[in-house]
């Protein structure tokens, strides 16, 4: 710590010299050695003999430590989020964003939200935009049901045979093509 | 043994749609006789949707015999997630490739003994040119690209991996039947005859791991199992699917369960930006 500042006090005094008069609380730089007129003769401060001594700063403002001050929520209102907060029921969104409905519970199979309550429905570009896969992930209950569903769905909307293959294990499953508004219209209107 | 079971059941399920009893998270009273059966409904941060929660019983370690204390719930979330072989798998290689430190170790043509002067002229003999004897072309000359020792195999698995084998993992002990929930760690005696006994009387296995919520365990448990090789203590902390894995039966206590959901839970729910950057060796 010494070496570091020393070293800060060399740099101040060629910066700043004179000028700086130490406005705040902040480690004091070096003034007391810099009262007078700065003197034209360098003084050798990377030597360890020459180097003036840390002192403790006086405090330059009086202060008391209280606990649980009434100020502390305000801070309390900047800390970030421990965990996600839970929605607050509104009548509309402004974002567009739809809320789960109670009912769909009671299918037999569901789409659970992700952490941040969005729809888990993906789209995978690859081979430079050549393929396209829609995944819609999470799902719970009978995933092969949901899939002949999807299915029909998307036969009746798109006009014609699409194809998807489900991960049992990985509780998901794959649509061949740019579905995600298609199965995220369905997946709003089963209430996931 | 069966029919002992079997009876019991027949009372409960008798006795347990007009006597059951709901306290909410005050499990440590929940106490059975005969015919009552005290059932914990928990208040979760992040209640199970769709997937219901799954139940266990509350057993006992202070007599041979197994007792039912009660039920209890697990978060599904965490107790009956899908048990991804693949995810467990990768947390096994994990645990044992951050620990090891490869030693094998061979010798260059550099370090090899001798080998410093021409074998013979370059030309005019018929013979392969050759520098040195202890070239890699010769027998017994320096390994090209050998082993070097002290190699290590660090590497950190992605967060999300790490807790999602740990719920796998405990999801296939539950599913399995291979996870017990027991009030405490109190025992009656030291003796270790008396927990081997336990164990070979509730069939737990050959080998058991008993997690507990603190680090400090009761003085009779800690002795009992300190000459049984096969039974082991941990605190909650020291989880792992290596551990798991390793041993046959999973006895957690319920502070210990209840601690268990309540972090892997959190971190399910929570913003794991700051958990998920890239792992520098001087972090910690």
């Amino acid at each position: 710590m010494a070496t570091v500042w020393r070293s800060q006090c060399a740099f101040a005094r060629l910066l700043i010299g004179k000028i700086a008069q130490n406005p705040n609380n902040s480690p004091d730089l070096c003034t007391k050695l810099f009262q007078g007129p700065i003197s034209v003769t360098s003084r050798n401060y990377s030597n360890y003999a020459n180097s003036p001594f840390i002192e403790r700063i006086k405090e330059q403002y009086e202060y008391d430590i209280i606990k649980n001050p009434p100020e502390w929520a305000y801070v309390e209102r900047l800390l970030p989020f421990d965990t996600i907060p839970v929605v607050t029921p509104k009548e509309n969104y402004p974002s567009g964003w739809i809320p789960p409905r109670e009912e769909a519970v009671h299918l037999p199979y569901f789409v659970s939200r992700t952490k941040n309550h969005e729809l888990p429905i993906y789209l995978n570009i690859t081979y430079r935009g050549m393929r396209k896969i829609t995944k819609i992930k999470k799902i719970e209950g009978d995933i092969w049901l949901l899939n002949d569903t999807l299915k029909a769905h998307l036969k009746e909307t798109a006009g014609k045979y699409v194809e998807t293959r489900v991960h049992e294990l990985g509780k998901f499953i794959e649509v061949k093509g740019d579905y995600v508004n298609v199965i995220r219209n369905w997946a709003h209107s089963k209430g996931f | 043994m069966t029919s002992v079971l079997i009876n019991a059941f027949k009372r409960l399920n008798l006795s347990i749609r007009p006597q059951v009893k709901v306290i909410s998270s005050s499990y440590s009273t929940a106490v059975t006789t005969a015919n009552s059966l005290n059932v914990t409904q928990k208040e979760w941060k992040y209640p199970p949707l769709y997937t219901k929660p799954r139940e266990v019983w509350i057993e006992n370690l202070d007599t041979v015999e197994e007792k039912k204390l009660g039920l209890f719930e697990l978060h599904p979330s965490v107790y009956a997630a899908m048990p991804r072989i693949d995810i467990i798998h990768r947390n096994f290689v994990w645990q044992t490739k951050y620990r090891w430190v490869s030693w094998a170790h061979t010798k260059t043509r550099a370090e090899v003994r001798g080998g410093g002067r021409k074998p013979w002229p370059q030309k005019g003999l018929g013979r392969a040119r050759h520098g040195s004897i202890r070239s890699p072309l010769w027998r017994g000359g320096g390994v090209a690209h050998g082993p070097r020792s002290g190699k290590t195999h660090f590497f950190m698995l992605p967060f999300h991996l790490r807790i999602h084998g740990l719920t796998s993992m405990l999801s296939a002990k539950l599913a399995q039947d291979d996870l017990h929930v027991v009030n405490n760690l109190e025992l009656p005696t030291d003796e270790s005859n008396y927990l081997a006994d336990l164990i070979e009387n509730r069939n737990w296995g050959p080998s058991v791991l008993i997690i507990d919520d603190t680090d400090i365990a009761p003085r009779n448990i800690t002795v009992a199992t300190d000459s049984l090789p096969h039974v082991n203590i941990m605190p909650v902390y020291g989880l792992n699917v290596y551990s798991m894995l390793k041993h046959d039966t999973l006895v957690l206590t319920l502070a210990a369960a209840e601690r268990i959901e309540e972090r892997i839970l959190h971190h399910l729910n929570a913003i794991t930006t700051e958990q998920q950057r890239e792992f520098k060796l001087s972090q910690v």
